[in-house]
């Protein structure tokens, strides 16, 4: 029996360990192959001041996971901002050193570690035996797994999600992902610092071979086994790689050595396995939330998200018959997609901001930007203004620059010269996210939009309110981004999908939910890349009466359209590019009057 | 003399020798280092089995010599086939099929299974062969002198087998059809396949070039110390430095230049680390390296910051704070 408590312990210890990297790895899509080093530095900082200065028990834990969360801290700061392959590398590089520094200082006894570690005591009562450890190890488990589900299902969560899916469409809608991503990698590393701590009581000691390379390899394949981004695919993992000792040691009765040795091929051919036949675990996210789905629909076949799209489709089809004016109607107009959008009535976007500094009624305005890629030439000495509260349009010839200079206004790469201006003040070369808090959101031709969290969470996520607070306060400003999302859903005609993946919506929906989301930033001013292209009529028409809808708000639209019908029913003012520079602007009738743009632009389009 | 005593220098012929000890070691970190560049260079598949194949080529060799009593010249033919087909059969099998299927997390996918790969391939070896120590004897070691410096004739055979290797890449990559067909893949496979490369082949062709480095290199490991199931794991770590700081795009002899400038530092560090710690003097370039460009991005945002008008400025210029 002590042999099963003592595979038990073992298993709560490790659930730390996985189910905290599961939140930074899982949720959050950073890979860390350095978890178990992190869980070195908070266990060898607990034996050390148990061992040496005789630091109680508790104190050491708490110390252990705060010198975890600064080593990870410091571990992020370079880490985060590299490419996929580079952070892993980097994490690497961080378990190697971390092992060296505790193997090779003498103070931390080297390569032997730091032997008796004085008894965890709580309570007045030392913890010796496995069954002595089991109730609280059970408590810290648990507390910590409602600390990592909280985290996941919380804003923070879902802007870690969105951070995994697209960080790019992440920080369009104002978040400064990397700042997120840190407090993860943290935060995360902290629990691992206290997993490590309560390794170190438990065996008594802190030794290199506790937290090697191969330790964070198994962190790394529970999760995968169980499933990435699930909770309690996590748990079911770590049961799976730690329970599988005592399969092989008592159930198949192999001797240690060589159940250990099968164990460890076993679980390395199940890891390419799984990837294989279940690439998301064994629980993949969202597994929960659909089998409550179908439980509560009382559906059984196909995977409700699948059934929920084609059901909307079928919907939307019928409507689209049996009313074809309402069908083709402007969304203002109370016609539309999936029934009449309703109206915007509470929690509006802010109000335009006070008059333009400059007096000519302009909100942004571009002057002299410069772009060159290479040898290319993309952008040129461009100059022009968005006026305030009209929509304008951006046209030209494929290459004219459109999309590059979306991508300068909003920072996604910085101008080589030149300033971009939004009311008066210099925006230039600043972060995405920055722009977007400052009132300026985009959205991009491929929609961008993330695939794996529902309709309602993709727009929630961009309501900027989501993630601030903490505790209480986070939670109603929670519920307060639920229900603005919800609104927005409801004003594109989404409502009823709201709770879908968005990954199977038809992309005309995808194209309604971005629209969505850009709306929920609150942004007074939208630039849209090319939202007529990719749809059809039915979802065309909804989305020019929602843009003409902004603009009646009193926002300032600008898009990048190559549909010409489109941009002479929605822009008031036209921007015309070629190579890079403005060479014509005005209204459309006044470009159309220009003999030169019809014989090289308006005649062809 | 006084500032080599400042310096913690013993002596002169110290520094030789461990300047020495140093390119021959390097020599091996450069040839896995341009195993694994050449494989993620071309591929994006983080291939962290390289450390399998290594460990099959020269554990299977030392197997083939000590247990089965084969000659060393066909245990090594052997060995190297074996861990060739092996890098080959991880892209053919299960790279390849997990990519098709992972989309944009190809990159985490491949590693994850390159993982699986190698815990199940070291732990498979132990069980069938044991984890006894065992060397490569077929072959008697020679000591070369060269004025005061000592160094063993394998390790110099090595240095000329990475030159001839690496070159001989070089050679291939810049001076044939197929090399030809390797650096297009690798600068835009889309691009590539349209003109008619059958980039699926390239892929298996680089693996299985990757595979026999990687056999090479572990050979060497066999002759001049010993082989274990696991003896992959460290070597894997030091290809990675190398290929990280010379770039993975960049050719095979600029990677084994990168390995022996890594091992003469790590050797030269001996002078006052412990052998232990020297390695920590590598990892630890690498780290400020790869800190060096967040470092350069975030002081290039503080200066983009300080062009800006201040904040005073920016209220006059009347920013409203949206929602």
């Amino acid at each position: 029996m002590t042999y099963w408590i003592d595979i038990l312990d073992q298993a709560l210890i490790f659930s730390i360990f996985a189910v905290s990297l599961n939140l930074l790895m899982g949720v959050g899509g950073q890979v860390s192959a350095a978890h178990a080093a992190f869980g070195a530095v908070g266990g060898y900082a607990a034996g050390y001041l148990s061992q040496k200065h005789g630091v109680p028990f508790g104190a050491c834990l708490v110390i252990g996971m705060v010198f975890a969360t600064v080593v990870g801290f410091l571990v992020s700061l370079p880490a985060l901002g590299l490419a996929g392959e580079y952070l892993i590398l980097l994490t690497l590089t961080a378990q190697t050193i971390v092992l060296v520094v505790i193997s090779s200082v003498g103070a931390l006894g080297g390569e032997f570690g730091l032997a008796e570690i004085k008894a965890a005591n709580i309570f007045g009562k030392d913890l010796v035996r496995p069954t002595d450890f089991l109730p609280w190890l059970a408590i810290f488990a648990a507390l910590v797994w409602a600390a990592c589900w909280a985290m996941g299902a919380s804003s923070f969560g879902q802007v870690l999600r969105g951070i995994r899916d697209d960080e790019l469409a992440t920080q369009a809608l104002g978040k400064n992902t990397y700042r997120y991503k840190v407090a993860a990698f943290a935060v995360t590393a902290g629990l691992a610092g206290l997993a490590g701590a309560l390794l170190v009581y438990y065996n008594g000691i802190a030794a290199p071979g506790l937290f090697g390379f191969d330790v964070s390899m198994s962190i790394i394949v529970m999760i995968v086994l169980g499933g990435s981004g699930n909770l309690v695919g996590a748990l079911l993992g770590t049961a799976f790689v730690i329970g599988s000792v005592g399969f092989f040691e008592k159930a198949i009765n192999l001797n240690p050595d060589k159940a250990s040795l099968t164990r460890l091929m076993a679980y390395g051919i199940a890891l390419v396995v799984v990837l294989f036949l279940r690439p998301q675990g064994i629980l993949p996210e969202g597994a929960g939330k659909a089998l409550r789905r179908r439980l509560r629909d009382g559906r059984a076949a196909a995977p409700d998200e699948i059934a929920a799209a084609e059901r909307a489709d079928e919907e939307r089809e019928t409507a689209a018959a049996q009313a074809p004016a309402a069908a083709m109607a402007p969304a203002a107009a109370g016609g539309g997609h999936d029934g009449p959008p309703a109206a915007l009535t509470v929690a509006q976007p802010a109000a335009p901001a006070p008059a333009p500094t400059d007096g000519r009624g302009a909100v942004l305005e571009l002057r002299g930007l410069e772009k060159a890629f290479g040898g290319v030439r993309a952008v040129h000495d461009l100059t022009f203004s968005l006026p305030r509260g009209e929509t304008t349009a951006l046209i030209g010839p494929n290459g004219a620059g459109k999309t590059t200079i979306f991508n300068m206004i909003t920072g996604v790469f910085p101008p080589d010269a030149g300033h971009v201006y939004l009311r008066g003040e210099d925006i230039t070369g600043m972060p995405l996210h920055s722009v977007t808090g400052r009132g300026l959101a985009r959205t991009f031709q491929d929609v961008r939009i993330f695939g794996r969290l529902s309709a309602r969470e993709n727009v929630a996520l961009a309501v900027p309110a989501s993630a601030n607070g903490a505790g209480v306060r986070e939670r109603v400003g929670e519920k307060a981004a639920r229900e603005r999302a919800m609104e927005l859903l409801k004003f594109v005609g989404l409502e009823r999908q709201a709770e879908v993946p968005v990954a199977v919506l038809p992309y005309g929906d995808q194209k309604l939910v971005s629209l969505a989301r850009v709306l929920a930033t609150g942004a007074e001013v939208v630039l849209l890349d090319e939202p007529a292209s990719g749809i059809d009529a039915r979802w065309l028409e909804t989305t020019l009466g929602l843009i003409g809808e902004l603009r009646a708000e009193g926002r300032t639209v600008c898009i990048v359209e190559h549909n010409l019908e489109v941009v002479e029913r929605l822009a008031s003012h036209v921007v015309f590019l070629e190579q890079g520079t403005v060479t014509a602007e005005g209204t459309m009738d006044e470009l159309k009057s220009q003999e030169r743009l019809v014989e090289a632009y308006f005649g062809m389009a | 003399m006084v500032v080599a005593t400042f310096l913690g220098i013993n002596s002169f012929r110290e520094v030789a020798q461990l300047f020495v000890n140093g390119i021959l070691n390097g020599a091996g970190y450069g040839l896995l280092g341009a195993a694994f560049a050449l494989i993620l260079g071309t591929t994006g598949r983080f291939h962290f089995a390289l450390a399998l194949n290594y460990a099959l080529a020269g554990f299977l060799t030392a197997v083939l010599e000590s247990d089965a009593g084969l000659p060393l010249g066909p245990a090594i033919v052997v060995g190297l086939a074996a861990g060739v087909l092996l890098s080959v059969l991880c892209e053919g099998i299960v790279y390849r099929a997990l990519a098709s299927r992972a989309g944009v997390s190809t990159l985490l996918s491949v590693f994850v299974a390159s993982l699986g790969l190698l815990i199940a391939g070291q732990n498979a070896m132990n069980l069938l062969w044991g984890s006894t120590t065992r060397s490569l004897t077929g072959l008697n070691e020679t000591t070369v002198h060269i004025s005061s410096v000592i160094f063993s004739s394998f390790a110099l055979a090595l240095l000329i087998a990475a030159l001839v290797l690496c070159g001989g890449l070089e050679g291939i990559l810049r001076r044939t059809g197929l090399g030809r067909q390797i650096l297009a893949v690798r600068v835009n496979p889309l691009m590539a396949s349209s003109v008619g490369v059958d980039v699926g082949r390239i892929f298996l062709i680089v693996f299985a070039i990757g595979g026999l480095l990687a056999g090479v290199a572990a050979i060497f490991q066999g002759l001049r110390f010993a082989t274990t199931p696991d003896m992959g794991t460290k070597p894997i770590f030091y290809a990675l430095v190398v290929a990280f700081f010379a770039g993975t795009h960049r050719g095979p002899l600029f990677q084994l230049a990168t390995g022996i400038a890594i091992g003469m530092v790590e050797a030269e560090s001996t002078i006052w680390l412990s052998a232990k710690l020297s390695s920590l003097v590598v990892f630890g370039l690498l780290l400020l390296y790869l800190s060096e460009t967040e470092i350069r991005a975030t002081l290039e945002r503080a200066r983009r910051r300080r062009r800006r008008p201040t904040a005073t400025a920016r209220a006059a210029a009347g920013t409203a704070t949206l929602r």
